[in-house]
């Protein structure tokens, strides 16, 4: 899964998670700009590991602050799992 | 103090007798599935090995350890290594996923601080964390490798125990309390409030059965209810636990459930949202694979409890053989140790349906009506403890009349660590002031919401909560990311209403705000701010904090976020 569809994964689940409608996110978004509170991001996390069938420790969320950061942790799980 | 009568009179007691004649123990799940089983007596055995490590470290009795661990079992193992020593732990918040690093860093320095703490405990992979706030706390710079230690420092081997005295009026360990106050306190817990506390809801409370009940949790451990309600409890009167990583439970609410299931879980609790959220997520599959008719002690508390919540809750897992009958809408807080009220067993949910307009005049009146609010009925106090209703002067009020909410006995703390001012504000001749609004029927407790959040609006009476469901439910706003409150206007208090929403559907919101609490309340708000989501301050435990809104909204910062994130139309006041 390249970058491309990954980005366009989290924007689905998102959407999914918090009901709403999610367009143009891209990676330079800022997290905490996208009004999900840390629960909801924690719940959107936990979709795309059960998609993606990998788990991301909770120590590699701790620093994210981007979109950018986000999917880099997803891909590092799973170059790590395959 | 004296010692209550059905368990060991301080923790060290209790764990000492688990371990002579106990076959039980905690079981720790991990994010991957795979558990961990510790019997007590290992439990001992490893707690007793790191609190000489701690003795080791320089740490005498009465020293306080700041303990940032997420790991439920090296916290768990730590928090009893600290009290062997008699080391007084002060558990903290682990930073939180996709959250403001700097406010993260204040908190952690805040409490070190206030606690005075030598030491601070961590494990590598938190470390980088937690370490840009060590720096600036006095206390831990003065010690020796900078004050700051990690759990893989504790695994290496160390000759001698602990031998230190400890009893029942000992301080075992500060909570600090997130309130939806300003900054957090410390409450000073004595192993005599937790033994006598543990008495009250494991044995009167639950009625524990060592011979089969089991606790689930994935409540954090840095809060009372996770850590007293199911570390401390279970370890004064015999009862096995397993413990899942909170975040876990939130990436996936399933597996709270299916470890219920699995492990044929007896006892659990949870607040509110937590049931909301299982409702939300669970497909008719999960419901199916399980049965959940172990769990006979279902456990609501630490946040309003709204009974269509969990009557929602019952009607999703009725497959699943889950008795809405095993409810136990409960009320409590740090102050007091941990709980103060539960209802009887076996009754459920009760509520109780009151007038909002006798409501605005302080008075509970039952009510068939339509517009009638439904509280949930959270029972009495536990014996040798007592609860009454005051009025601003300390006079007891009747049943029926909404006063705050005062409590004394056994498990009513101390105070606040050093703070004489706040404490002498809350503890007053023995009784604990808990600022929280409610009224008494037959001795039973309905709790209406915070004295200090309460709005009155020309000499009638509103509570933020009543106003902000109402505005929950309107389309385009997430239950929870509301706030009321009032500002001082030119005649008295005015009300402000603040919603997260999204920006597409923020337009026409303010209206439609101001004509839902026109229409439930006859009441004109004043102001109605839609900011973008996320954007409400919260504590740790992810309530919205209403005096920190109103802060900000006064401050100016919210109209702020509204303009940089271009949301929605300007506030505009409409009384």
């Amino acid at each position: 899964m390249n970058r491309t569809e990954l980005l366009a994964l989290f924007e689905a689940t998102a959407t999914e998670v918090v009901e709403k409608p999610f367009k143009n996110i891209s990676e330079g978004t800022v997290i905490s700009e996208l009004g999900i509170d840390s629960l909801g991001m924690l719940e959107i996390v936990g979709a795309m590991e059960r998609k993606l069938k990998i788990q991301i420790p909770d120590e590699s969320l701790a620093g994210l602050q981007t979109v950018k950061d986000l999917l880099e942790a997803v891909e590092k799980r799973i170059t790590a799992s395959a | 103090m004296k010692d209550p009568r059905l368990v060991p009179p301080t923790l060290v007691d209790a764990v000492n007798e688990l371990a002579r004649s106990s076959s039980l123990g905690f079981t720790f799940a991990r994010a991957d599935g795979t558990e961990r089983h510790m019997p007590f007596s290992e439990i001992r055995e490893e707690a007793r090995r790191r609190g000489a490590h701690f003795a080791s470290r320089g740490l005498v009795k009465g020293d306080r350890l700041a303990i940032v661990v997420p790991d439920p079992d090296e916290f768990v193992l730590s928090f009893l290594g600290a009290i062997f020593a008699g080391v007084v732990p002060v558990p903290m918040v682990p930073q939180l996923s996709f959250k403001n690093v700097e406010t993260y860093h204040d908190t952690v320095a805040h409490i070190a601080e206030a606690s005075g703490a030598k030491m601070l405990l961590t494990t590598e992979a938190t470390r980088p964390y937690v370490e840009p706030a060590t720096s600036r706390i006095e206390g831990l710079a003065k010690s020796p490798g900078g004050g700051i230690m990690t759990v893989a420092d504790l695994s290496a081997p160390i000759s001698g125990e602990p031998n230190v005295s400890i009893g029942g009026d000992d301080l075992c360990f500060l909570q600090f309390t997130s309130g939806s106050t300003s900054k957090p306190k410390g409450v000073v817990v004595t192993h005599g409030n937790l033994a006598w506390n543990s008495q009250s809801f494991m044995v009167h409370g639950l009625e524990k059965d060592s011979s089969f009940d089991k606790g689930v949790s994935w409540l954090p451990l840095f809060h009372d209810m996770g850590l007293i309600g199911f570390v401390i409890g279970p370890l004064f009167t015999n009862i096995p636990v397993v413990f899942l990583p909170t975040a876990s439970f939130v990436r996936n609410p399933r597996i709270w459930l299916d470890t219920i299931h699995k492990h044929r879980g007896t006892i659990t609790y949870a607040p509110n949202f937590a049931y909301q959220l299982v409702s939300k997520r669970l497909k008719e599959k999960d419901v199916e694979s399980w049965d959940l008719s172990c769990m006979r002690r279902t456990g609501c508390g630490a946040e309003p409890i709204q009974a269509r919540t969990l009557r929602e809750f019952a009607d999703k897992l009725r497959p699943a053989k889950f008795d809405p009958a095993s409810f136990i809408p409960s009320y409590g807080m740090a102050e007091a140790t941990l709980a103060i009220t539960f209802t009887p067993l076996g009754k459920g949910i009760r509520s109780d349906r009151i007038d909002p307009k006798d409501r605005e005049d302080a008075k509970a009146t039952p009510s068939d009506a339509p517009e009638a609010h439904e509280l949930v009925n959270c029972g009495r106090p536990f014996p040798d403890h007592e609860v009454a209703i005051v009025d601003e002067e300390g006079n007891r009020l009747p049943d029926r009349k909404v006063g705050e909410i005062v409590t004394r006995g056994p498990s009513v703390c101390q105070g606040y660590y050093q703070e004489p001012e706040l404490t002498a504000a809350a503890f007053k001749d023995g009784w604990l002031h808990t600022g929280d609004l409610g009224y008494t029927v037959d001795g039973e407790v309905f709790v209406c919401g915070r004295l200090k959040d309460l709005i009155i609006v020309r000499g009638r009476n509103f509570y933020p909560n009543d106003l902000e469901w109402v505005v929950s439910e309107l389309p385009g706003v997430r239950r929870g990311n509301v706030v009321a409150f009032s500002v001082d206007g030119d005649g008295g208090e005015e009300l402000v209403i603040c919603a997260e929403a999204f920006q597409s559907e923020a337009l026409g919101l303010t209206d439609a705000i101001t004509q839902a609490i026109l229409g439930h309340f006859s009441l004109n708000v004043y102001k109605v701010v839609v900011v973008p989501q996320g954007t409400l301050p919260r504590t740790s435990s992810g309530k919205a904090q209403r005096r920190k809104t109103r802060q900000m909204f006064l401050a100016g910062q919210l109209a702020q976020a509204q303009r940089v994130q271009g949301a929605v139309e300007e506030p505009s006041p409409t009384a």
